[in-house]
């Protein structure tokens, strides 16, 4: 019975540790990098040319899917690569939640 | 002077023909985005989390990201097979009438 209590609590804590508590004010400051392309309408990507993609109101589960491509290489774009390589995983969860505000 | 009307026709022909079939075309696009609504939701209006909102991106990029899957610079399976059966103008068409909606906005604005 004592196993199985630890068992259980161990397979808890193995469950939270995959639970990131997204925190949208720090997200606004580790964000701000973003903004630079990000937040500036119809702002351009060069070589090729087109627009870079509105985040706003986007999923953040998905914001987060996204950022994790670039790291993994799945998505290939030196500026994204570069910016995410030194994001830890709430980092991304704090500034996907930044991003998504008014999502439904 | 007759042969220089003919081929003066013949190339402002060319040119009419070739912008009609570059032109975006938003019902079109309509018409086509069907397999995209199944995930994407109701004019790219998602309300799944796993899958993007793409109402109101921006077409050129909506254009760049289809092709990147299409030709495999970007991977993700449902996407890249969805993709490989677009034409050039399927893509522009989509783009046109995901772009057109109301949904995603730049951050501030």
């Amino acid at each position: 019975m004592a196993r199985l209590i630890t068992r259980l609590l161990g397979a808890c804590l193995l469950l939270s540790s995959h639970v990131y508590a997204a925190d949208l004010e720090a997200g606004r400051v580790k964000g701000q990098t973003c903004l630079g392309c990000h937040g500036t309408v119809n702002y351009n990507n060069a070589y090729p040319t087109y627009h870079v993609p509105k985040l706003a109101r986007q999923h953040s589960a998905y914001l987060v899917t996204a950022m994790k491509a670039y790291k993994e290489g799945l998505r290939s774009h030196a500026t994204m690569q570069g910016n995410i390589a030194s994001l830890s995983e709430q980092d991304m969860h704090d500034i996907a939640a930044y991003f998504s505000q008014d999502s439904q | 002077m007759k042969r220089l009307i003919i081929y003066m026709l013949m190339v402002s022909a060319l040119i009419i023909s070739a912008n009609v079939l570059a032109a975006a075309d938003v019902a079109n696009g309509q018409l086509k985005s069907a397999s995209c609504t199944a995930c994407h939701g109701v004019g790219g209006d998602s309300t799944n989390p796993m899958f993007p909102k793409i109402a109101g991106q921006h077409a050129d990029y909506i254009v760049y990201v289809l092709q990147a899957y299409k030709t495999g610079k970007r991977i993700n399976p449902m996407m890249q097979a969805t993709a490989a059966a677009l034409s050039d103008d399927d893509i522009i068409d989509l783009a046109a009438y995901f772009s057109a909606q109301e949904g995603l906005k730049t951050l501030g604005q």
